[in-house]
């Protein structure tokens, strides 16, 4: 081609912009079979810049193409005048266009293509429109489609849309009537693919930035910020569009954290508008507000709880939300709350699915281990046995007494195995009551006051009172708390100060209790932190843990419907978190 | 008192040891590897204890233990284990047990043991 069609045509917009459609225009298009691009898909776009990154790539790739490609229409009609002034007023608007002028042109332009949108003519020679679009719909059911249909067929226009089409234009049309539509159409369109991006990932933080990506765009915002709650209910950010620097991000956290307390509690799925919060008595004090002209709150729901919110800002004089807005952002609201919802359910399915997997680890290494104890014991008893006789025969002074007395050492290191060993395979006897968790914690650390006194270690202590009573084992809580209290000690070789809190705990729909202990010790590394629960992972020197303890902790805790977590910063300590059901 | 003892055990190498711990302490000591031979030994001669392992090839040690009460009623009877599980009283219903060893035992906590037996009786 020497010439660019979309330039030709955007010549001829410009003057049918001006008053009408000039028919000068309708040169060289003569004869044109094939589709011709009306302008390269590959324009820059308004990309969106987004501070959050995506951690699969491909996904933020197919993402960002979606976010920012300008929505292409396919124009299939056998009379070209008629296609020419679509494509010209369409193009003009910033639509990418493409042109086919037979039914049959137009399903392979689908096959080879991918369009939002396809405006087609019923009445065309070889294939009409009805069966095009049926066509079309088979090779891509998302492609939007709007008919045009002659004046007073209104059995076609019925067909089409039992077909698929989003909606039909009666010929003559006007091209107000036109864009209303396709604009409609495109609408659509941008739900559905909004929609299926949201529920495309259950990957949380991919989620997360996908929601930012899309209610940014939906809505036209300048600063977007989703806003979550943390464990201790304090408010956070997320994820966030068009937010430059720290300053920024404290003041919209602000507005944010303020509205979360001002959230009507009634009400609480209602949208929040705030014009020009710089002169609302609420907000004015906080740095920044003034440049924030509309703002828009979504609250994020977790069934009837508020988890967070959306906050959306329009910082162009004049752009208040409209109704239209509202509603968007109330259907985008719920579609977010669902994928959320989602995300959270698959996160939960994941943890019983690691706690499920780790608890058939420990049955199986139960039973192993027993039997292994069992059958190891007579051959570790003959060695300790008869290394002890010759040892009363030897002289102190000989290289051979020096040797037996490893091997015996050697051996009651095996023995020291073996009796972890057999008190591991040993926790499916348990004798459960109802106990004051205190009680367990108290007895224990009668137990090792002492020895902590000696390694200069302080023991801090934080019970609640009224703590709900839970059903257990008390010697085996006991057994937990003693290798938990074992494990802060020896993390503070050079003393230090192990924290015990007991306070009351929600899990699920029943009550129960949390227990912290935390000491201030050399803290585990973070590519340690998911393996300390493994049997037989220990990071203390040979011969000095057996690295079943905290194997035994977690079984123990699993059989009473309890959790064991570990956090910990190295250099800093570590905490070990137990929360028990009633 | 004459201090004679019947080591039943199916492992040659803990009775070996057993033996000469004892024996080297004055103790007259015979061994049986299984149930069967046991309480032959039983009917023959009369023991001032019998250390008995719970895991034999022919027959259980409780069972074993039962029957050696019921031929000698004075004889004293060590237990011995590996499993903290079976360190409580009545190991068989009726027979009171006079100890436990814990495997892998060294050679001093079976002298121990029987010596604490002697200085009591």
């Amino acid at each position: 081609m020497g010439f660019s069609l979309f330039q030709v045509l955007f010549l001829q917009t410009s003057a049918w912009n001006g008053r009408g459609l000039s028919r000068t225009f309708s040169f060289g298009f003569t004869g044109f079979t094939a589709l011709l691009p009306m302008q390269s898909p590959s324009v820059p776009g308004n990309g969106l810049m987004r501070k959050f990154i995506l951690y699969n790539g491909f996904i933020e790739l197919a993402w960002i193409v979606f976010m920012t490609k300008k929505a292409r229409i396919l124009v299939v009609d056998d009379e070209e005048q008629i296609s020419e002034i679509i494509c010209a007023a369409l193009s003009s608007d910033g639509y990418v266009l493409s042109r086919a002028f037979s039914g049959e042109q137009g399903v392979n332009a689908v096959r080879k293509e991918k369009f939002d949108l396809v405006i087609m003519d019923i009445q065309m020679p070889g294939m009409d429109g009805i069966s095009a679009l049926g066509e079309i719909k088979k090779i891509d059911p998302e492609t939007e489609a709007i008919i045009i249909t002659a004046y007073g067929s209104m059995s076609t226009a019925i067909q089409s849309m039992r077909k698929g089409a989003f909606d039909y234009l009666h010929k003559p049309f006007n091209i107000a009537e036109l864009r209303t539509v396709v604009e409609r159409a495109l609408e659509k369109k941008k739900f559905n693919d909004i929609t299926k991006a949201i529920f495309s990932t259950i990957r949380s933080e991919e989620l997360l930035s996908i929601i930012i990506d899309s209610v940014t765009r939906i809505l036209k915002a300048d600063e977007s910020l989703l806003v979550l709650i943390n464990k201790t209910g304090k408010p956070y950010i997320a994820v966030s569009y068009g937010l430059d620097g720290q300053a920024r991000e404290k003041s919209r956290l602000e507005v944010c954290t303020r509205i979360l307390h001002r959230l009507p509690v009634d009400d609480i799925n209602a949208i929040t508008l705030v014009d020009e919060p710089f002169n609302d008595a609420k907000f004015t004090d906080i740095a920044l507000i003034g440049e924030i002209k509309f703002a828009m709150i979504l609250p994020l729901m977790e069934g009837n709880r508020l988890t967070g919110l959306i906050n959306i800002n329009r910082k162009r004089p004049n752009a208040y939300f409209t109704e239209n807005d509202t509603q968007r952002a109330k259907v985008f609201g719920s579609l977010v709350n669902l994928a959320l919802r989602n995300a959270n359910l698959y996160r939960q399915l994941q943890e019983t699915q690691s706690q499920l997997i780790q608890a058939e680890k420990m049955s199986v290494l139960g039973q192993m281990s027993g039997g292994l104890a069992h059958e190891i014991n007579n051959p570790i008893s003959g060695i300790l046995g008869l290394t002890q006789l010759l040892l009363e025969k030897e002289e102190r002074s000989t290289q051979s007494y020096k040797d037996l007395k490893d091997i015996e050492k050697a051996v009651f290191r095996c023995k020291k195995i073996i009796t972890s060993l057999l008190s591991f395979a040993r926790q499916d006897e348990s004798l459960m009551s109802p106990i004051n968790v205190n009680e367990p914690l108290e007895e224990t650390l009668t137990l090792c006051a002492h020895q902590m006194e000696l390694q200069r270690i302080t023991i801090v202590r934080k019970s609640a009172e009224g703590l709900p009573m839970i059903n257990a084992d008390f010697q085996q809580l006991m057994q937990v708390f003693l290798n938990l209290l074992t494990n802060a000690r020896d993390a503070m070789p050079d003393g230090g100060t192990i924290t015990i809190s007991t306070r009351p705990a929600q899990v699920g729909d029943k009550e129960g209790v949390e227990i912290t202990i935390a000491d201030t010790g050399v803290g585990i590394p973070t590519n340690m932190l998911t393996r300390v629960f493994d049997p037989f992972f220990t990071t203390k020197p040979v011969g000095r843990g057996t690295g079943l303890g905290l194997s035994v902790c977690l079984g123990i805790i699993n059989k009473h419907s309890g959790t064991i977590t570990a956090q910990s910063e190295p250099g800093k300590g570590s905490a070990f978190t137990l929360i028990i059901p009633t | 008192m004459h201090k004679k003892i019947l080591i039943v055990d199916d492992e040659d190498i803990v009775r070996n040891y057993a033996r000469r711990a004892l024996s080297s302490r004055g103790w007259a000591v015979s061994e049986a590897a299984d149930g069967t031979s046991a309480l032959a030994l039983i009917e023959k001669e009369d023991f001032t204890a019998v250390i008995c392992d719970l895991k034999m090839p022919d027959m259980r040690g409780e069972e074993v233990i039962k029957k050696i009460k019921a031929r000698r009623p004075a004889v004293k009877i060590i237990v011995v284990t590996g499993s903290f599980s079976k360190l409580a009283n009545p190991i068989v219903p009726g027979v009171e047990v006079y100890g436990f060893l814990i495997k892998p035992f060294g050679i001093n906590e079976i002298r121990d043991i029987m010596e604490k037996m002697l200085k009591e009786e």
